[in-house]
């Protein structure tokens, strides 16, 4: 079972199907959108963790378009850019604003399903990591309470043992009366 | 990655206890593995004992420094654990302001404060941003001495150089805090010059005799006693409280006790957290 959610944002309808049942038969969660526009508002609207938009599209928004909207949106969106080869320069230019890959056209599905595998063991990773580091500083901050409870108890017991023996050395009191002392001393802890 | 021979485990574990004071598992062979390989191979050894041979051998030193960084762990952050710094700003400076503050008002305030294990220097920026946040605009009727020393070179570097990256700066560090002494820097930030011009680094082995630093009125010592062994344990302690003013204030780690190493100690509570003073 693979947990990604992918949208598709391709004005092209026989690319967006074609991703749709290749992604949906690796039984990947996919959304569609016809443009940059409806791509935007879909992001808006949806949890998404990678959009698959084609670079070139007709109207205002392109795929560095939706790339900034979605980086905007959420820096952990990641954005793979789909291009024509003539428009390779383009899609590196993508790469710097955030982009974590592009794909020529025609798409490799085998490409495809490579790096959209290595986007879901990275989100596993990180989420890992975060959950260890979480579950670390719980376990640190209860452990600070009960070490920190024992220093201050063991101190205080040794505070304690330290006047019983100053009492037991006293020479200027009798016996019984530094029994009774030591007695009461030890009554104190409790 | 270059696997480490049994019997090459107890000489490598030696030399870093010998170099470093740190003291590594030998049933955990992967930590040696993990830490080395790259410097191994670097090197061009083929085999761990030619790593120390030439380690030994090497006069300028770079191979022992490269493996203290590797070896050295500089997990830190900015405010670590919180309640060291709610008690320095609201018990521990105060105090030690009202002690030190000299009779004629000519005269400035002497204070010295050390983050004895500073690694990439967030704990003694965050106990920089505490004083100037105290302070405010009576910074020149003090004289702060704020000194942190690390044996990684590579950390003490980074320190001086006061540069930390978003996600050394998301962890720790509130908004407000980050833009009154930071400057953004490319993609990363920097601390403002007069909160660099605080603080002083320099490298120190805390294995070795601390040399003429003289005494401190506050001494944060966190996270770095956990490595060694108990038998180094107590000889830092001691070692720290001769450097310690007889009324002053003594930090260790959230998870650390010095219950059975160092008896000159007792443990004081204040709020949510704990500092050490000498025995009178
Ligand atoms: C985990 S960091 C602690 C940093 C900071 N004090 C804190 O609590 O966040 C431990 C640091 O101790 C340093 N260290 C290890 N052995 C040391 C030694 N013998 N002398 C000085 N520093 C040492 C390491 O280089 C590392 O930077």
């Amino acid at each position: 079972m693979n947990n990604l959610t992918i949208l598709v944002v391709d004005d092209d309808p026989v690319i967006r199907r074609l991703l749709e049942q290749r992604l949906a038969k690796e039984k990947y969660k996919v959304l569609l959108a016809e443009d940059g526009y409806v791509g935007n508002e879909t992001l808006a609207s949806n949890h998404v963790d990678v959009v698959l938009t084609d670079l070139m599209m007709p109207g205002d928004v392109g795929g560095i378009e939706v790339l900034e909207f979605a980086k905007e949106l959420e820096r952990n969106i990641e954005v793979i850019l789909i291009t024509a080869h003539s428009s390779i320069d383009t899609a590196v230019e993508a790469m710097k604003k955030g982009a974590s890959d592009y794909l020529e056209k025609p798409i490799n599905f085998t490409e495809l399903f490579l790096r959209l595998e290595k986007i879901s063991t990275m989100r596993g990773l990180v989420r890992n990591a975060q959950d260890l580091r979480q579950a670390m500083d719980v376990t640190e901050s209860t452990a600070a309470e009960t070490i920190q409870n024992l220093e201050i108890t063991a101190a205080s017991l040794q505070s304690h043992i330290d006047s019983i023996e100053s009492i037991a050395n006293n020479h200027e009191l009798d016996f019984a009366e530094r029994v009774a002392q030591i007695l009461k001393n030890i009554q104190s802890i409790r | 990655m270059l696997k480490i021979q049994p019997a090459e485990l107890k000489v490598i574990a030696q030399y870093i206890h010998d170099i470093s004071g740190i003291y590594l598992d030998q049933s955990k062979s992967y930590l040696f593995e993990t830490r080395l390989s790259s410097i191994a191979e670097e090197h061009g050894c083929n085999s761990y004992q030619e790593l120390y041979q030439k380690a030994r051998k090497d006069a300028g030193k770079r191979i022992e420094r490269q493996i203290i960084d590797a070896i050295s762990t500089n997990e830190t952050l900015f405010f670590r654990d919180n309640g060291p710094f709610e008690l320095l700003k609201h018990k521990l400076l105060p105090e030690i302001i009202d002690l030190r503050t000299p009779s004629s008002p000519r005269l400035k305030t002497n204070i010295k404060i050390w983050s004895a294990a500073s690694s990439t220097g967030q704990e003694l920026y965050s106990v920089a941003m505490v004083i100037k946040d105290l302070i405010g605009n009576q910074m020149d009727q003090f004289n702060f001495k704020l000194l942190g020393t690390d044996i990684s070179d590579s950390a003490i570097q980074q320190a001086s150089y006061g540069k930390y990256n978003k996600f050394e700066i998301e962890r720790g560090l509130p908004r407000q805090t980050l833009q009154k002494h930071f400057t953004l820097f490319g993609d990363s930030w920097k601390v403002k010059d007069e909160l660099r011009a605080m603080v002083n680094f320099r490298k120190l082995n805390l294995m070795l005799p601390f040399g003429g630093l003289g005494k401190f009125d506050i001494i944060f010592c966190r996270n770095v006693a956990i490595y060694f062994t108990l038998a180094d344990r107590k000889k830092l302690f001691n070692k720290l409280a001769d450097s310690l003013a007889d009324d002053g204030f003594l930090i260790i780690g959230s998870t650390e006790s010095l219950t059975g190493i160092c008896p000159r100690f007792v443990p004081k509570r204040h709020l949510r957290a704990i500092f050490y003073q000498k025995k009178t």
